[in-house]
C-alpha cells in the first residue's frame, strides 16, 4: 500500500500466479513431514507410556507458543514481501529460512547488478539472481540435516561420556548456552531489548513458580505466550520513555 | 501419576523409541528434506522457464560464494549445536521449516515443561516432535493468510507498534526460555551467560578479528560447547543437583 504508486516492474512477475503455484509443492512437503512425524510421535509416545494429557498438553503448548513468534515473523515478512514479492517471501519463511538469512541473501543477489533492495528500478534478471541466491544458500542446512542427523547422536553420546544421567544435563546446558548467545545479542542491541529479555525471564520464573506451587496446568501452557507479550510491552515502554543508553 | 508404576516399562519405552520411532523418522526425514531441496527450486525454475528470465551464471555464482562465505559455517554449526535440544526428529523438522531460535526451539522447550518431560530424554524428544509439528501448522497458516490478507492491516499499524513487534517480542522469548532452563540449573545458566556475554563483547570490540570471516560462529561454538563442557565438569565434581521432581 505504502509504495503502490512506485511499484517496481519486477514485482509484477514476483507476485504472479505462476510464482504462487511454484511455491506450493515445497510448503506442502513441510506440512506433510510435520503430519507424518506428528502421527508417529503420538502413537509411539503412547506406547512409551506418555499419557494422553501429556501429549495433548505438548501439542497445545506448541500452538499457543507459536502464535506470538509467528506474528513477529509476519512483521519481518513485510520487508521481504516488499522486495521479493508475496510468494517467495511466504515460501522462504515457511520453509528453511528466517528473515535474518533471506534478506541479506537477496541483497547479495541484487547487489551483483549494482542494486540495493528497495531500489525501484531493480531488473528482472537481478531479481531472479536474488531468488537463485536464496534458494542455493538455503540448501546447505537441508542437505546437512538430511545426511548428518543420524550421526549426531554419536556426537552427543560422546559429549556425555556414555553416561545416561548426564544426557539431560548436557542437553539443558546446550540450551542454556544457545539461548545465552541469542539473548546477549539482544542485550548488545540496546536498553529496550535488554528490558524485554529481563522481563520475559522474570515473568516466566514467576508464572512457572505459581504453576508448580498450585499445580495449574493451563498456566504452564500459557507461560511463554504471556511472558513474550509482557516483555513486548515493557520493551515499547522503555523505547518511549528512556530510549536506548547504548 | 502413572510414572510410579511404569518404572518397569521404561526399558520397553526406550526400545519403542530406538527401534521403531527413530528408524522411521530417519528414513522419512531424509526423504522429505531431500525432496524439499529439489522443490525449493520451484520459483527459480518458473522464472527460468515460464518468464524466460535467466540470470548470468557468473552473477549467481559470485552471489552464492558470498552467501557461503558468510553463512556456510552455520550450515554445520547450527544443526550440531541445536541437536541436543531438538533431538533427531526435531532436527529434520526445524531445519526444513526454519525460524529455529525464535520459534521451533522455544515451542519445543515450553511444551517439554508443560508436559513435564525432561529435555534430552526419549519422552522429551516425542513431546518436542509434537510441539514443533504444531508450530509448523500455526506458522505456515498464519504466514499464508498474512501474505495474502494481512499485509495492508500491518501497514496500517502505527510505526511504533510495527517496530515493537519486530524488535521486542523475540528478546522476551529468549529471556523466558533461558529462565525456564535456568530454574533447573542456575549455576549452568550463570556460566552460559558469562561465556556468551564475554564472547559477544570480544566480537563487538573487534578482538576476534584474527579469525577468518565474520567470527560470529566462534561466539556460538564457545557459548554452546563451552557451557556443555563446564556443566559436565561441574556434574562430575558434584556441583550440580538434578532438578527437583515436582
Amino acid at each position: 500500500m505504502l509504495s503502490l504508486a512506485s511499484t517496481p516492474a519486477y514485482l509484477d512477475v514476483a507476485n504472479s500466479h505462476w510464482l504462487w503455484l511454484s511455491t506450493l509443492p515445497v510448503v506442502l512437503v513441510v506440512l506433510l513431514q510435520a503430519s507424518i512425524f506428528l502421527r508417529r510421535a503420538w502413537s509411539d509416545g503412547k506406547e512409551m507410556g506418555l499419557s494422553e494429557e501429556q501429549l495433548r498438553s505438548g501439542f497445545k503448548t506448541g500452538v499457543i507458543s507459536a502464535i506470538g513468534p509467528a506474528v513477529a515473523v509476519l512483521v519481518g515478512m513485510l520487508a521481504l514481501i516488499a522486495t521479493v514479492g508475496g510468494p517467495v517471501a511466504w515460501m522462504r519463511l515457511s520453509v528453511i529460512g528466517s528473515v535474518a538469512f533471506e534478506l541479506p541473501a537477496a541483497e547479495l543477489g541484487v547487489s551483483q547488478f549494482g542494486y540495493s533492495l528497495g531500489d525501484e528500478n531493480i531488473s528482472e534478471t537481478a531479481y531472479a539472481t536474488a531468488v537463485w541466491t536464496m534458494t542455493l544458500g538455503g540448501t546447505g542446512w537441508l542437505l546437512f540435516s538430511a545426511f548428518g542427523t543420524p550421526h549426531m547422536e554419536k556426537l552427543r553420546q560422546k559429549m556425555g561420556n556414555g553416561r545416561e544421567k548426564l544426557i539431560p544435563v548436557i542437553s539443558s546446558a546446550a540450551m542454556l548456552g544457545a539461548f545465552a548467545y541469542f539473548l546477549t545479542g539482544e542485550v548488545a542491541a540496546g536498553t529496550p531489548e535488554t528490558g524485554s529479555v529481563a522481563t520475559g525471564g522474570i515473568v516466566m520464573l514467576i508464572l512457572l513458580r505459581i504453576a508448580d506451587e498450585r499445580d495449574v496446568q493451563w498456566l504452564r501452557e500459557w507461560a511463554l505466550g504471556t511472558a513474550m507479550i509482557v516483555g513486548l510491552v515493557v520493551g515499547v515502554a522503555l523505547q518511549v520513555t528512556v530510549g536506548s543508553w547504548w | 501419576m502413572s510414572g510410579n508404576e511404569s518404572h518397569a516399562s521404561t526399558d520397553g519405552g526406550t526400545n519403542v523409541y530406538e527401534d521403531s520411532f527413530i528408524p522411521y523418522v530417519n528414513a522419512w526425514g531424509r526423504r522429505t528434506n531431500l525432496l524439499a531441496v529439489a522443490l525449493s527450486f520451484g520459483p527459480a525454475v518458473v522464472l527460468l522457464t515460464v518468464f524466460d528470465i535467466a540470470p548470468p551464471t557468473e552473477a549467481v555464482t559470485s552471489a552464492f560464494v558470498a552467501v557461503a562465505a558468510t553463512y556456510g559455517i552455520f550450515w554445520f554449526i547450527e544443526p550440531i549445536s541445536y541437536y541436543p535440544v531438538l533431538g533427531i526428529p526435531g532436527t529434520y523438522m526445524a531445519f526444513l521449516s526454519g525460524n529455529i531460535s525464535n520459534l521451533r526451539l522455544p515451542c519445543a522447550a515450553a511444551a517439554q515443561e508443560s508436559a513435564d518431560v525432561q529435555t534430552g530424554t526419549s519422552e522429551g524428544s516425542i513431546i518436542s516432535t509434537i510441539a514443533i509439528a504444531a508450530s509448523i501448522g500455526v506458522n505456515t497458516t498464519l504466514l499464508g493468510v498474512g501474505a495474502f490478507a494481512l499485509v495492508s492491516a500491518f501497514q496500517a499499524l502505527p510505526e511504533l507498534w510495527r517496530t515493537a513487534l519486530g524488535s521486542y517480542l523475540v528478546p522476551a522469548v529468549f529471556g523466558a526460555i533461558f529462565a525456564q532452563f535456568g530454574r533447573d540449573y542456575p549455576k549452568v545458566a550463570g556460566v552460559g551467560f558469562v561465556l556468551a556475554l564475554a564472547m559477544t563483547m570480544l566480537l563487538e570490540g573487534g578482538f576476534l578479528g584474527f579469525l577468518p570471516g565474520y567470527p560470529l560462529y566462534v561466539v556460538i561454538i564457545v557459548s554452546v560447547f563451552g557451557t556443555i563442557l563446564v556443566a559436565r565438569w561441574m556434574w562430575e565434581n558434584g556441583m550440580l543437583e538434578p532438578p527437583e521432581e515436582s
